[in-house]
């Protein structure tokens, strides 16, 4: 079982356009756009590690969403694309 | 001192001595040729910009020159230069001034990184500048030429010059290439303009160029700050729209479409941020020149 945590957090620029954000990821130049959801996985992700199903449960409270598979299925996603893009790491279990 | 205070036979020796050193916007532009076609049209189409004086730095040395080809031995080819380097495959002599035109803008696009770069083109109205961002096709030079004989200074039809720090935009204001149908639009609405020839066969079809406005060369030093920032799109038939667009979505499009946005780092997205945050942000599909102009002078208003 792998965690995820967002070890650059403090190093981003972030701007609020009405619940739209943006991004500026210094390490890589990067400007991402992200919504409310996006940015709240960062957010939670700073700081320690979480599990793919303690991510879900936070994001289901704060938004008050009913989790199904399929929105499983959607973070997990997300958490590769944040990771490809050096937005969040990796952590294994044993680690 | 002017390009139009030289005779033909002066521009002639500039041209093709030490070169013709003029003052674009916020750079310095040295040509050198030898082609009389060009010389002719650029004395006509450069006139009403200023020499660099002696000991200015100039930023670009540019070369128009005849290339010979053994696989076209009888074809009058030329090619642009710029320091020793030649970015285009050689084009016949009827294109040179295109070429030279795209090869200016082409090193501007790929040198200058002390500013931002917007693929926009840029207006002054009322003491403060209409940003006008767009992608190729869209008619942002045909727009622009209607615009600055319609009261509006001219910046660029091609560039969005952005000092990241301060705000201020820098006029750029160079030769507008209109392409193909927009050639007789803008000879139709605009008879006072003044177009080079037509030169068929470039790779975006038929060009003439647009000379600006004397008025907009001379005021070149009169930099501005941004307050409208409009994406327009040409749609043949379509009524006009002028629509409030959403600062997110105007962040993006004009990081998107800045050449140099990633180049410029943490100070594009700052600059970007502080722009969108500062301006009316707005889309504009139109067909129609004349209700286009009425919008854009009611936005611009006061």
């Amino acid at each position: 079982m792998n965690s995820w945590y967002s070890s650059h957090f403090s190093s981003l620029y972030i701007e609020n356009w009405d619940g739209e954000f943006t991004v500026f990821q210094p390490e890589s130049g990067k400007t991402h756009f992200l919504n409310e959801m996006g940015l709240h996985i960062l957010t939670i992700l700073d700081g320690s590690p979480l599990r793919l199903n303690t991510i879900c449960q936070e994001l289901s409270v704060h938004f008050s969403l009913q989790p199904d598979t399929q929105f499983f299925g959607k973070i997990a996603q997300t958490l590769q694309r944040y990771e490809a893009l050096g937005l969040i790491e990796r952590v294994k279990e044993n680690e | 001192m002017k390009v139009e205070q030289l005779s033909l036979d002066e521009l002639r020796v500039l041209l093709a001595g030490q070169g013709l050193r003029v003052k674009m916007g916020p750079f310095n532009l040295s040509v050198q040729t030898r082609l009389p076609s060009l010389i002719h049209q650029l004395h006509q189409m450069y006139a009403h910009y200023s020499l660099a004086d002696e000991d200015e730095i100039v930023e670009f040395h540019v070369r128009v020159i005849p290339k010979r080809s053994i696989r076209q031995p009888f074809a009058r080819l030329i090619r642009f230069e710029v320091d020793g380097r030649s970015p285009f495959p050689p084009v016949s002599v009827e294109q040179a001034l295109a070429t030279l035109e795209w090869g200016v803008n082409l090193v501007i696009a790929m040198r200058i990184n002390h500013l931002l770069l917007f693929h926009s083109a840029a207006v002054e109205r009322n003491g403060h500048v209409l940003l006008l961002p767009a992608w190729p096709g869209s008619g942002k030079t045909t727009l622009s030429a209607m615009l600055m004989h319609r009261g509006y200074r001219l910046f660029s039809d091609e560039f969005g010059l952005m000092a990241p720090e301060i705000g201020d935009f820098f006029p750029l204001p160079r030769l507008m290439p209109l392409k193909n149908q927009s050639i007789k639009i803008i000879r139709d609405y605009l008879p006072e303009a003044i177009l080079g020839p037509e030169i068929p066969g470039t790779l975006k079809g038929t060009v003439a160029h647009i000379r600006p406005p004397q008025e907009s060369i001379e005021r070149v030093d009169e930099a501005a700050q941004p307050r409208w920032i409009v994406f327009p799109k040409w749609v043949a038939g379509a009524a006009l729209r002028l629509e409030s667009l959403p600062q997110s979505e105007a962040f993006l499009l004009l990081a998107t479409n800045a050449f140099n946005y990633e180049v410029l780092g943490e100070t594009a997205f700052d600059a970007v941020t502080r722009l969108v945050r500062s301006c009316e942000c707005r889309k504009l599909v139109y067909s129609d020149f004349d209700s286009a102009l009425a919008a854009l002078d009611e936005l611009t208003d006061g």
